[in-house]
């Protein structure tokens, strides 16, 4: 089970919203990182057959999507960031109503609905209409529907917006258990939710699919690049404003432990630090920062190497 | 499909705004039907003013009064009779030279109240009718009328339709040769004789038929978000993205918009129906549309064409239902789709057509226009389409289903082929 990304483009006049991505993604957990605008959202749209790319295309086990249509969008589950709902419904209304455009039998539908709205948190809460849903109840529905059709190609974007610590828990605990043999396809803001769950990353910057590969790749790609300061107070401010801060901790005696993400140090008696794939995140996203190399399979990344 | 169907229906029938607007139209159509009975109004022959039920019984004794066939012999004894009646006591060559107000007065002053509300039974007028001039009154039509023309008096019948297609709808159309065969033979095959008696619960649908208008806003508000409150909202990246997300869902939403479409139309026309013909009275189903007005073409019964005025409507709202469908797949904003349909359904209703003909021919065709018996069924309405004539009855049934034929797969396709952005 393969879905491939094969020079995927998508353009709005002049401006690549997703400039040529290419990639292979087997069953697994592949997280998808990038800063607001990197063009997430255009290439799980893209990935779903809800928006149709300007040039390259998606395939599933080699056979365009487009040429699949119905049969694939069964094979598919899909979260969109702004998840639309109609608020009349009931939660049990909102899944049934999904499950029969999923084409899942009346009988199975409600139980399956049941046993997911269970899973996510919402038992209890099925006869409530959606428009009475707290944020969180909603994306936790959205989740449910997303997974109603047992689908072999999972699209989340952004699942854990809105959802409280507990609820974040909950949600990639089901993730996990579910993403077995299937190809699940997460993005989000929240670089913990995937450093958890996902097999492989893949890094969006400005269209372009800067780096892929696993968690603690990424990770070992940031290494030399994270370092700890001890700073006095009053230096913290110019610091964040000059660097790209990760954390600052403030200690009992006035001072403070500034962590930060460089080339090199910045700060005298800098040492380096074991980095995380937050700090990762942070050294990648810099601004027009160039990417570290391992995985890269994209032009952005090709064009980055040059530059290097 | 069904639970499809179903759930469709569910969307479109839990919004705030389309439960307002279909119960506060239902509202309006009860409480305008029950203001139709109570403020009915007639004068007695013992110049009582009656009201509501009373009046309603008193029109419809009236009409039984004269009810039968009218054969050429008795349209020719019935006229002279009313000669005799009318001309006892009155010099007919005075009151060609009155005013109809003078003329009235006079036939009051003469014979008293109560035959003078018998000169001017609803049955006289009927007779009169086919040499009636407008303002005069039945006592001058009958002074100007000699036997030989009585004798004539399917031949006078004929000759209405004959002298309206010479007046060109008062100078503003000039009838082709095709046209005027068209009228002429259509009113040649209006069967011969005329049954006379009361119609009044098939004339009253068609009299109220214009208020289903409201019932087309109210299918037009509720259907407005079928596919745009889906892009407003979000949801048509989790609807699309499903297996009969642009297949099946497409069908469902067409086939739910047209069934409560012709569900909602059905109660409102049962509502303007059922009170008329409980009111009124079902009689009269069979009895010609000339009994409603004798200039009529028609070849049809009080009763077809009160179904003739409905139908019309239907196919109406069914083509504004599928018009809305087509636009809400264009656009995002529901406002913007009613707004189109308001002003489709309700400003032209107000546009003036200046005197122009084709201007005229073309509003005719929205439903503020053509609702009236006399648009539909007298005015003589007909569209020359190349060596077709085609009346108004005709043109507004192949508008709107064409319009319906077009729409609905424009509003599939745009659904079909709507990317998510």
């Amino acid at each position: 089970m393969e879905l491939t990304f094969d020079r995927l483009t998508k353009a709005y006049g002049v401006k690549a919203a997703v400039d040529c991505v290419s990639a292979q993604l087997g069953p697994g957990v592949h997280g998808l990182l990038g800063a607001n605008g990197a063009g997430k959202t255009t290439l799980m749209r893209m990935a779903c057959g809800v928006l149709r790319p300007t040039s390259g295309e998606v395939r599933f086990d080699g056979v365009p999507i487009e040429r699949m249509g119905g049969g694939y969008r069964a094979l598919l589950g899909y979260l969109p960031q702004d998840f639309g709902y109609y608020p009349e419904f009931t939660a049990l209304d909102f899944m049934e109503y999904l499950a029969a455009l999923k084409g899942i039998g009346r009988h199975a539908a409600r139980e399956r609905s049941l046993e997911l709205l269970s899973a996510v948190g919402l038992a209890g809460e099925e006869r409530r209409r959606i428009r009475t849903f707290s944020g969180g109840m909603k994306q936790r529905l959205g989740i449910a529907q997303a997974v109603l059709n047992d689908p072999a190609v999972l699209v989340l974007d952004e699942p854990t917006a809105g959802l409280d610590p507990k609820e974040r828990v909950r949600f990639r605990n089901l993730v996990a258990s579910f993403a077995q043999d299937k190809v699940v396809l997460l993005s989000t803001h929240i670089v913990s939710d995937v450093e958890s769950i996902a097999d492989d990353i893949l890094v969006m910057k400005a269209g372009a699919l800067a780096m892929k590969g696993t968690p603690a790749e990424l990770i070992e790609a940031a290494r030399g690049t994270v370092w700890e300061a001890e700073v006095s107070a009053s230096e913290v401010e110019k610091l964040v404003a000059r660097l790209a801060v990760a954390n600052v901790r403030h200690q009992s005696d006035g001072s403070s432990i500034v962590r930060y993400v460089s080339d090199g140090p910045e700060v005298p008696r800098s040492v380096p630090a074991a980095p995380t794939l937050e700090d990762f995140y942070l050294y990648a996203f810099r601004d027009e920062a160039p990417f570290p190399s391992p995985g890269v399979s994209s032009r952005a990344a090709r064009k980055g190497a040059r530059h290097a | 499909m069904r639970s499809l169907v179903w759930f469709e229906l569910k969307k479109m029938l839990s919004r705030r705004i389309a439960i307002a607007m279909n119960l506060g139209v239902v509202l309006l159509l009860a409480g305008v039907m029950a203001l139709n009975v109570v403020q009915a109004r007639t004068v007695s022959a013992l110049d009582e003013v009656l009201s509501g039920a009373d009046a309603i019984a008193c029109v419809k004794a009236e009409r039984e009064a004269h009810a039968g066939a009218v054969t050429p012999e008795r349209a020719a004894a019935d006229i002279a009779a009313y000669q005799d009646a009318a001309f006892a006591d009155i010099d007919p060559d005075a009151v060609l030279e009155m005013t109809d107000a003078a003329a009235f007065s006079l036939v009051l002053e003469t014979y008293g109240r109560e035959n003078a509300a018998e000169l001017n039974d609803p049955y006289w007028k009927t007779l009169l009718e086919p040499w009636h001039v407008d303002g005069q009154e039945p006592v001058q039509t009958a002074a100007r009328v000699t036997p030989e023309m009585a004798a004539d008096w399917y031949g006078a019948v004929a000759q209405m339709t004959q002298n309206a297609l010479d007046d060109g709808q008062g100078g503003r159309w000039e009838y082709s040769e095709a046209e005027r065969e068209y009228w002429t033979a259509k009113q040649g095959s209006v069967p011969e004789p005329m049954e006379y008696g009361y119609t009044g619960g098939w004339e009253n649908i068609i009299n109220c038929f214009a208020f289903l208008v409201f019932a087309i806003l109210a299918v037009c508000v509720t259907l407005a978000p079928t596919f745009s409150f889906e892009y407003q909202s979000g949801s048509d990246a989790v609807v699309l993205a499903t297996k009969h997300g642009r297949t099946r869902l497409v069908a469902a939403k067409i086939l739910a918009a047209l069934a409560y479409a012709t569900a909602y139309f059905s109660l409102c026309a049962a509502i303007i129906a059922g009170v008329s013909l409980a009111f009124y009275g079902a009689d009269g189903f069979w009895l010609s549309v000339q009994n409603i007005s004798l200039s009529s073409p028609y070849p049809l019964t009080a009763g077809q064409a009160a179904l003739v005025s409905i139908g019309l409507m239907y196919a109406a709202c069914v083509g504004f239902a599928c018009l809305t469908l087509a636009l809400s797949s264009r656009t995002r904003s529901t406002l913007s789709v009613f707004v189109v349909d308001a002003v489709l359904v309700l400003l032209t209703g107000l546009l003036p057509s200046a005197g122009v003909g084709i201007l005229e021919r073309a509003l005719a065709l929205f439903p503020l226009n053509f609702s009236n018996f006399t648009m539909l069924f007298s005015a003589l309405e007909s569209y020359p389409v190349g060596p077709l004539v085609v009346d108004l009855v005709g043109m507004v049934a192949a508008v709107y289903v064409l319009l319906a034929i077009a729409a609905v797969p424009a509003a599939a396709a745009s659904f079909r082929r709507h990317q998510v952005s």
